[in-house]
């Protein structure tokens, strides 16, 4: 049992490929669909939420970079909470980025192989990858060293890439363990501490191991209090926390972020 | 089928014996703990046990060089392995090197224990079932 995460610059061979990977396996196929139940989960409006996959926030854009970074954090929670039932293939959903350190998570990176696209077309399409997933979660997605697999649709067919990626999911290595599952119980809990904060708050850094809850953040000091107040109580509701501890670094420009 | 489940516990940090001893007894299984792995490695060549639960970070010897001796002198026995310094890396390997199960450290008593009566169920043998929660074990 594991999970498989593929991700790939072209969307469509990434579904493909993943549609293939999940019945070959009978596996759950987790993508792109789950956005609605997400928008409907945290009632936000799924056209934005769809929206915040694909792009970055600026200033030309109904979309504040505080907006986005929360829609982000309620996919990454909905989706972390997925993955916990594992037997899963996930794609669509920048997975690739958020699940870290999971060791039965199989990152599979396929390169298109897209005869439709111009050379210029991938460049700029991988460009823009690059430049989203930096932003929402300082990883360049298109760094091919950071996957487990790489497949290149250039000279290996689908069909083969199916049997490689099911092939390589078989691997002891990549098989569930306590550890393994402990690490990304965490990561879901610290996604869903993340997005009780995010709501009304920026600048939030969270991380979680068994329970306890380490919030990192920036206040000035008239407001590092109340700050501290407020994170411990939104925190505190959240279901399997059990201690929360705030580190608060202090913001130079004297702006409220929250 | 029913009978006691003989354990070899290694950690070179004696508060960890100390504890998860009686955890283990309380479930059935007859316990025999080292600090040194070189000790623990004589007694596993005399000895076939049906689980050997090993720290990794030690001196002399680590838990990998330990979890390859027992594969070698016991092929059915299944190795354990607790860490303070788990990673993904490093779990990978153990994994792939055949260990049953990996976890890292603080735990508590009865996460190894489940871990134990799940490598019990896959050789066959019932032990007792779990009771009761205890305190976490620190590395």
């Amino acid at each position: 049992m594991s999970i498989i995460i593929i991700a790939s610059d072209t969307a469509e061979i990434e579904h493909s490929i993943a549609q293939k990977v999940a019945a070959a396996m009978d596996y759950q196929l987790l993508d792109r669909r789950i956005l609605e139940d997400t928008a409907k989960k945290y009632q936000i409006d799924p056209g934005k939420l769809a929206d915040a996959m694909k792009t970055t926030p600026s200033l030309f854009k109904s979309l504040s970079s505080g907006q986005w970074r929360y829609l982000l954090a309620c996919v990454e929670a909905h989706v972390l909470d997925r993955l916990l039932a594992d037997k899963i293939v996930c794609c669509g959903l920048s997975a690739h980025l958020y699940v870290t350190g999971v060791s039965h998570a199989l990152n599979v990176r396929i390169l298109s192989g897209d005869d439709s696209q111009s050379e210029k077309e991938r460049e700029n399409r991988l460009q823009q990858r690059k430049k989203w997933s930096m932003a929402a979660y300082n990883e360049d997605e298109t760094e091919l060293s950071r996957y487990d697999l790489v497949i290149n649709l250039d000279q290996i067919d689908p069909a083969e890439a199916v049997k490689t990626i099911t092939g390589a999911a078989g691997y002891r290595k990549f098989q569930v363990m306590t550890y393994s599952m402990k690490c990304l119980s965490d990561l879901a809990l610290a996604a869903r501490v993340n997005v009780a904060l995010l709501k009304t708050m920026t600048d939030i850094s969270v991380q979680a191991r068994d329970g306890s809850v380490i919030v990192s953040t920036k206040a000035g000091n008239r407001q590092k209090r109340k700050k501290v107040e407020t994170i411990k109580e939104l925190a505190g509701k959240v279901e399997g926390v059990r201690y929360v501890e705030v580190h608060v670094k202090k913001n130079l420009l004297g702006v409220t972020t929250g | 089928m029913q009978k006691t489940l003989e354990v070899l516990l290694l950690d070179d940090e004696p508060i960890v014996g100390r504890r998860l001893k009686p955890a283990l007894d309380k479930i059935g299984c007859h316990v025999e703990v080292f600090e040194n792995p070189k000790q623990a490695v004589a007694r596993i060549n005399e000895k076939e046990f049906d689980i050997v639960v090993t720290d990794i970070r030690m001196e002399e010897m680590n838990g990998i060089q330990v979890l390859e001796h027992v594969q070698a002198k016991w092929p059915r026995t299944r190795v354990i392995l607790i860490t303070g310094y788990a990673k993904m890396d490093l779990a990978r390997e153990a994994m792939g090197k055949g260990v049953f199960d990996f976890i890292a450290k603080p735990f508590r008593p009865d996460d190894l224990r489940q871990i134990i009566l799940n490598a019990a169920e896959s050789l066959g043998i019932s032990v007792d079932k779990p009771s009761g929660i205890t305190e976490p074990v620190e590395p």
